[in-house]
């Protein structure tokens, strides 16, 4: 088999930009971009956030008008007037803040943004293309299920079969491996690699440097707007990649110290709870918690996770088992009782969950401790301390633009989660739980989260880190948990073990599939 | 090259005081144009029919004095509807909750009618209040308690509490001296002090302008108000963060009846001087009207409930003049808030020209 990467050079151009420029106001998101993308290759758009990847993805696909240069598709000039535009052209695309409508079901979904619109729907023949769409794809999915009930790994399933659906010739996937287990993304590697073989075109956002050097046949990277360079992937290293896309060299291996670990004072026995279909979301897990250890959690995206960070933050009923916080029950407290204890939460859906998008960043850094008296003057809010403390937390953490009374919705990815950083852990705490941490964000970032939990763990908080990148539950965990089907089946001391060993569990094909602690 | 032009709509990134200002104006114009309209269809003089409309509500110093006294409930169930909509719970309810008002300020009248009116006149604000609150608390608690939609439980309360106090006019409260369903009259010692020599605006008016400066400081200046608007924005995060969305909805609902009810004393005590089931001329659903027009936000209800007060003793001195009925007040109240909620929501886009390479 010939390497389609020997031959991409001889593969026609599908779409060039020449001089791309868009403006936001006074900020250039894209200055004078010019590049191409081939017919059947991946071609991966690197860039840190704010890089203005995302921004020329939706230049490319129409959502954006460009201010100047010119978009060729197929070697005839083309102006996009809008998204419909471009899928009419062939051009499709999936976001990476996924627009599904959630009480809609997945099939109702599909067949709103299909292009054969008919007056009378029927859902029959959208559901039979679905059906042997996944089947060929070895996608396991409830076509039947409604939106908000999906994991937010299945709803970005959904959002790719949406262009597939449509018969798309150049995808653009905007971080799509975000929300995806290892495991997904493997299956994602497969099924761009068929369409890819079949002629079609892939650009691939991203910032996660292993994806690109896995995956793509060229990449292009871009720094504050400007485009940098294109390069075939295989004539280029990771590290070199790193250097280009920040213009700095970046630590890519954390150096983990060795923190004596001290006392277990988080408990967690037996806990059920019921997931959003009233099923069995939690079904017995179990684990304990020390004081300065970093206890991570693994598991394909949908094995309880999600429900087990909703109760310890509170938010969640537990139907059976015990919480115990310092000996202490804490079963069933609400999430501000739970905060009072020293207890900080970092959610995986930062838009929803985390934050208020149409409050300022001031008003979001206060966000549960609004009544604590150091924000409080008499009954008022005391609003210039608010905005004292606001313009320090912005500084500690180096949140851009450094203005707090900025509506929160203008922050790029990166520094949402800065406000939720900032937000959480800037006080006295004994314990962190943080959900996809790093998910979306750009290496630059990710540095400075993975310094910031070790810095906690090193202040001896015990810290519960939720990811589906295994490369960072091996870089920052002392002990991995790892999560199948509602319960913790097994408990693995991180230097005792490998990728594959909890692999292998997390697909649930582990022989000595018991619960235990330690 | 053949170049066609063609519109496109797109979605502001920021909307500017300026396009603001321009869709309102529109918006004016056209609510103007459409009830000038209006009257030429009813074979009005359009000139005459809307000097009537000015001078009926703002033509002299004591159609503005009028204005303002038709206002004074209508800032309250305006500050009512605000609160609770900025929490994004649909009150529909003001209506029950202003008779209700009106209601346990009688009672608190009948019962305590041997204390002087120093002490009584604030012993009835107080039933006002509460009893507004208590028409609040209903269906709150329907709602946390069975997850019933407060629109339908705030609808029916308006219905139940209507009927309830039919029953109590036909009975226990009934003047014995009438046929209809009223009270009998409320002794003017206990009446609100009118503010002004020789005209009718009462201690309600003040009432409603404080409550104008809580509510405002309350939504603007306050823990709990931060509470209700980032409930109102995002109620995943909110309550990820600690708020405790029922507790929340509970005490958001109990202040909108607060305020309604309030209005209801004011109507009583202060205008209408009996009980009966015409104290309200739709002042509730006015008032949701009116807290649509000022953006949910508290000062602005002021002037928005005046221009409002207005339009009603306009309409009044129309009537007379001419010959078309009051209530076309209704039909250009609809035409305001529809021109202004369409210029609202229009000024949050705009058209481009592009060109479509041919």
């Amino acid at each position: 088999m010939t390497s389609p990467r020997d031959v991409i050079d001889y593969h026609p151009v599908l779409l060039e930009t020449k001089n791309l420029t868009k403006r936001f106001q006074n900020v250039v998101a894209n200055d004078n971009v010019s590049l191409n993308f081939r017919k059947g290759e991946i071609h991966c758009l690197l860039g840190e956030n704010g890089a203005g990847k995302t921004t020329l993805a939706e230049c490319i696909y129409g959502f954006y008008r460009i201010d100047s240069g010119e978009i060729h598709y197929k070697g005839k000039k083309v102006d996009l007037t809008s998204p419909s535009h471009a899928v009419k052209l062939g051009i499709g695309m999936v976001h990476q803040h996924f627009v599904l409508i959630r009480p809609f079901s997945v099939i109702e979904n599909i067949a709103i943004s299909s292009l054969e619109k008919k007056f009378l729907l029927d859902l029959t023949p959208t559901k039979k293309k679905m059906e042997s769409l996944c089947e060929k794809y070895g996608i396991k999915m409830d076509l039947n299920a409604k939106i908000w009930q999906l994991s937010v790994g299945e709803q970005q399933w959904v959002e790719i079969l949406k262009a597939v659906f449509n018969g798309v010739e150049l995808l653009i996937l905007d971080e799509p491996t975000a929300a995806l287990t290892p495991k997904e993304v493997d299956k994602l590697f497969v099924v761009l690699q068929q369409m890819k073989e079949q002629g079609l075109s892939v650009i691939f956002v991203t910032h996660k440097l292993q994806e690109v050097i896995k995956f793509s046949d060229r990449v292009s990277v871009l720094r504050k707007g400007k485009f940098i360079d294109t390069f075939n992937t295989s004539d280029v290293t990771q590290e070199q990649l790193a250097r280009k896309m920040v213009g700095r060299d970046v630590v890519l291996q954390i150096t983990k110290k060795r923190v004596p670990i001290g006392e277990p004072f988080f408990e967690l026995v037996n806990l059920s709870a019921a997931n959003d279909r009233g099923q069995e979301g939690l079904r017995g897990a179990s684990f304990k918690l020390h004081k300065g250890e970093i206890l991570g959690f693994a598991g394909v995206a949908g094995n309880g996770q999600k429900e087990l960070f909703e109760v310890l933050a509170g938010v969640r009923k537990i139907q059976a088992g015990e919480i115990l916080f310092n000996g202490k029950s804490i079963k069933n407290q609400s999430p501000a009782e739970i905060r009072k204890r020293g207890v900080a939460h970092i959610p995986d859906d930062r838009i929803n969950e985390g934050l208020i998008m149409d409050f300022t960043v001031a008003e979001n850094l206060i966000l549960g401790s609004q009544r604590d008296l150091e924000n409080r003057k008499g009954i008022f809010l005391n609003r210039n301390q608010i905005l004292i403390n606001a313009r320090n937390l912005i500084q500690l953490f180096s949140i851009v633009p450094p203005t707090p009374t900025t509506q929160t919705k203008h922050l790029s990815g990166g520094n949402l989660q800065k406000v939720i950083l900032a937000r959480e852990l800037n006080r006295k705490l004994e314990c962190v739980i943080a959900n996809q941490p790093t998910r979306g964000l750009d290496v630059g970032v990710i540095e400075y989260i993975h310094k910031r939990l070790l810095d906690l763990r090193k202040e001896h908080v015990g810290i519960l880190l939720f990811s589906e990148d295994l490369d960072e539950l091996f870089a920052l965990s002392d002990r991995i948990a790892v999560m199948y089907c509602g319960k913790i089946i097994r408990i693995f001391n991180t230097l005792e073990t490998n990728m594959e060993e909890i692999g292998l569990c997390m697909a649930g094909i582990d022989g000595k599939m018991e619960c235990s602690n330690n | 090259m053949f170049k066609q032009l063609r519109f496109k709509i797109e979605k502001r990134k920021h909307v500017s005081s300026l396009v603001q200002l321009i869709s309102l104006s529109a918006a004016i114009i056209l609510s103007v144009l459409i009830t000038g309209l209006l009257m030429y269809v009813g074979k009005v003089n359009i000139g005459a029919g809307f000097i009537a409309l000015f001078d009926g509500a703002f033509g002299s110093w004591k159609a503005c004095v009028e204005t303002l006294l038709k206002a004074t409930p209508l800032i309250l169930t305006g500050l009512a509807t605000v609160i609770a909509f900025r929490a994004r719970i649909w009150n529909i309810g003001q209506e029950s909750q202003l008779y209700f008002g009106a209601i346990m300020a009688y009672l608190a009248y009948t019962q305590f009618i041997f204390l002087p009116p120093i002490i009584l006149i604030p012993i009835i604000i107080l039933f006002a209040i509460i009893g507004g609150a208590i028409c609040g608390f209903i269906p709150a608690m329907i709602k946390a308690k069975f997850a019933v939609d407060e629109i339908i439980t705030t609808i029916m309360m308006n219905y139940i509490v209507t009927y309830f106090l039919s029953l109590l006019l036909s009975t226990v409260w009934k003047d014995p001296n009438h046929y209809y369903e009223q009270s009998p009259t409320i002794l003017e010692k206990f009446r609100f002090p009118i503010l002004l020599e020789n005209n009718r605006l009462h201690l309600g008016f003040i009432l409603a302008i404080i409550a104008t400066v809580i509510i405002f400081l309350l939504i603007s200046k306050t823990p709990l108000g931060y509470e209700i608007k980032a409930m109102g924005l995002n109620p995943i995060a909110a309550k990820f963060k600690g708020i405790n969305l029922i507790k929340t909805m509970v005490i958001v609902m109990m202040i909108s009846g607060a305020l309604s009810g309030l209005a209801g004393a004011g109507e009583l005590f202060g205008v209408i001087f009996r009980l009966k089931s015409t104290i309200s001329l739709g002042y509730g659903y006015t008032g949701i009207i009116i807290a649509m027009l000022a953006g949910l936000e508290p000062l602005a209800v002021v002037p928005v409930a005046i221009l409002f007060g207005g339009l009603l003793n306009g309409s009044f001195l129309l009537q007379t003049t001419t010959n078309i009925p009051s209530s076309l007040v209704y039909v250009i109240q609809a035409i305001v808030l529809l021109f202004f909620l369409s210029a609202r929501a229009i000024s949050n886009y705009r058209l481009r020209i592009v060109a479509n390479d041919q």
